[in-house]
């Protein structure tokens, strides 16, 4: 038996708290990802449509301009609830770009180079790396999309006087509320699909299919069986509608037409599916993700 | 009780410890408890070394049974990974990175603070001198300099217990030698190393005990020269080097604990296979006075970690990798 001396002492020094571990993940992740040229270049231009709707907001409360261009475009551009909706909305698609450049590799890399034991053997949960994987897109996500918007709605509220914010407040609600989810929607999906295609630009076509391929098939169903009730299965539609239910445009009946019934005919309906349905099956579609993510996430893959 | 706990306290305990992936074994009914020094895991590919190592790290769940590391539950990675550095047998690094921001990640991940993590990644750069090529990118690295900079990421937070598996892989005698020499330092200050590895002269020389696994189950374990001396199937065998070995040959068979004695290929030798090494060693000086002999060297042939895969898994149908 060897004789041991004990000199060893092991570290005994603080720690930084347990919740904020996650957050090295996205410190590392973003300066990779800001490192990539087209990706800042593409980032950079999400911010063209929140300046040109800052301009044309300022141009709108500026009697000054309004001269000079002979134009009232306070008929042109009535700000409200339909252009903070657009605005939430254009910007959603560009952050569904940049979710395609970002998402694929950000779990798939980890898998590839059998890095997930390296991050499970410290004081580091699977719920903490999808969290911190999740984060990556979150932050770059949210600074195209709600942060810009609320700051847009600061500006607006600014120009137009307290009374405007009093009234209008519930808009700031429904920027963040339709943009954040739209973002956890994004995120989770991508997540999922990094973690179970590896090969990134096959990771990107299944993300970009997951959105329009449904969308076609939703289209279909509709046209076929003149209903809307296709819109369940497309996440472009169910994201539509909460954005509309947000912003309080949204409508069920959308159309009608006539159909042969007995000896006559009688106008039927086209009806929207329910609100809560959207929000139902958004959730649903998270938490299949989150399932995916536990089967793939793990230390060691156990193969049957 | 108290004893009992402080044992516990003391060791890597395993207890009944089964792990099943589905319907295959990974391993089965271990019953371990692993002292401070160097402990090597051998074994052939698939013999369950690594489950072994992952169950430890809490990477894996035990389908039955239960371990304890120091008296922490592999089940409680804040206090465990405290304790704990591994080293898996993966080439994992994330691209781009620095050797130095791998460690750093790493240990940031860890919870330690940024000059916490700057003081502990140099003071790992050292301890595996990789100091002047920390600022290189992992993928220009040679495979020993890889292996190097993943044990510095194992050993940065200063853990008590090291785990590492198949860390001598890829690395030339020099680097080998120099791994090895670190292990022993880290060994004779009190910390706990397992070791998986198949390069058997080197877990020979360098381990304090050994765990020889095949097929999910621990064949044996402890000390290799007290293991080669309970294989009873397997007689000893002992290398004579002397002057006149066909004397010596003669009068041994006239023993019956002597089972062979064969002539060294030089004739300055012999090799003698016998099932009871302490009578014989008697009998060897006795026989050497009688005769007068001239003996240059006694040494066993085959009470090495070698000899005894050979005869608990080779011999048993495992192969060695």
């Amino acid at each position: 038996m060897a004789l041991f001396e004990n000199s060893y002492r092991p570290y005994e020094g603080g720690l930084t708290p347990e919740w904020a571990r996650f957050l090295v993940l996205p410190r590392y992740a973003l300066r990779d990802v800001f490192g990539s040229k087209f990706f800042t270049a593409v980032f950079c231009l999400c911010f063209i449509y929140p300046l040109v709707s800052a301009i044309l907001v300022y141009l709108r409360h500026n009697s000054n301009a309004i001269a000079i261009m002979q134009i009232d475009v306070r008929e042109l551009l009535p700000i409200g609830a339909s252009f903070f909706q657009f605005f939430v909305e254009v910007q959603g698609w560009l952050a569904f770009i940049l979710t395609v450049l970002v998402g694929p590799v950000l779990v798939s890399r980890d898998l590839t180079n059998n890095a997930l034991p390296l991050y499970l053997c410290r004081p580091f949960s699977r719920a903490e790396y999808v969290l911190g994987k999740m984060t990556v897109l979150v932050i770059l996500l949210s600074l195209v999309t709600w942060a810009p918007g609320l700051l847009l709605f600061l500006l607006q509220a600014y120009l137009e006087g307290a009374g405007w914010f009093a009234s209008n407040a519930w808009m700031a609600g429904a920027i963040f509320v339709g943009s954040m989810t739209w973002i956890v929607l994004l995120s989770l999906l991508a997540l999922a699909i990094s973690a179970w295609v590896r090969w990134r630009v096959v990771a990107g076509a299944a993300l970009l299919g997951m959105f329009f391929i449904p969308s076609a098939l939703g289209g279909v169903v509709n046209q076929l069986f003149f209903t809307r009730m296709g819109n369940l299965i497309s996440p472009a539609a169910l994201m539509g509608s909460i954005w509309r239910g947000l912003f309080g445009h949204f409508r069920r009946e959308v159309g009608s037409y006539e159909d042969a019934w007995g000896r006559g005919f009688v106008e039927v309906v086209i009806r929207e599916p329910p609100l809560w349905a959207s929000w139902l099956v958004v959730a649903l579609i998270c938490l299949a993700c989150l399932w995916l993510l536990s089967r793939k996430v793990r230390a060691y893959e156990v193969i049957k | 009780m108290t004893t009992r706990t402080t044992n516990a306290e003391r060791m890597i305990v395993f207890e009944g410890v089964s792990k099943f992936y589905g319907e295959i074994l990974g391993v089965n009914r271990i019953n371990l408890a692993i002292a401070p020094g160097i402990t090597s895991l051998v074994g052939p590919n698939g013999s369950g070394k690594t489950t072994l190592m992952n169950l430890m790290t809490g990477l894996l769940r035990p389908t039955r049974g239960t371990i304890s590391v120091l008296g922490t539950s592999p089940h409680d990675p804040e206090k465990l990974f405290r304790k704990v550095g591994y080293c898996s047998q993966f080439d994992s690094f994330p691209p781009g990175m620095t050797g130095r921001e791998f460690i750093e990640f790493y240990l940031s991940v860890h919870g330690y603070t940024r000059g916490e993590v700057r003081d502990l990644t140099q003071a790992a750069l050292e301890r595996v001198s990789m100091q002047d090529a920390a600022g290189r990118k992992v993928a220009g690295y040679s495979k020993g300099m890889r292996q190097r900079i993943r044990l510095a990421q194992s050993l940065a937070h200063n853990p008590s217990v090291l785990i590492l598996d198949e860390p001598l892989n890829g690395l030339d005698p020099m680097a080998r030698a120099e791994i090895i020499r670190l292990f022993q330092s880290l060994a004779a200050e009190g910390l706990y190393l397992v070791i998986s590895s198949h390069i058997l002269h080197e877990v020979d020389m360098m381990s304090d005990s050994v765990v020889l696994m095949h097929n999910g189950y621990v064949v044996a374990e402890g000390d290799v020269h007290g293991v080669r001396g309970e294989i009873e199937e397997h007689p000893m065998q002992i290398l004579v080097r002397c002057d006149r070995p066909q004397v010596l040959a003669a009068r041994l068979f006239e023993h019956e604990h002597t089972i062979e004695a064969r002539i060294h290929d030089d004739r300055r030798g012999l090799f003698v296979r016998t099932r009871r090494p302490d009578d014989f060693y008697l009998l060897l000086n006795r026989l050497v006075t009688e005769n007068n002999l001239k003996v240059e060297s006694v040494a066993p042939a085959d009470d090495d970690l070698n000899a005894v895969y050979q005869y608990l898994i080779v011999s048993e149908g495992g192969r060695v990798s």
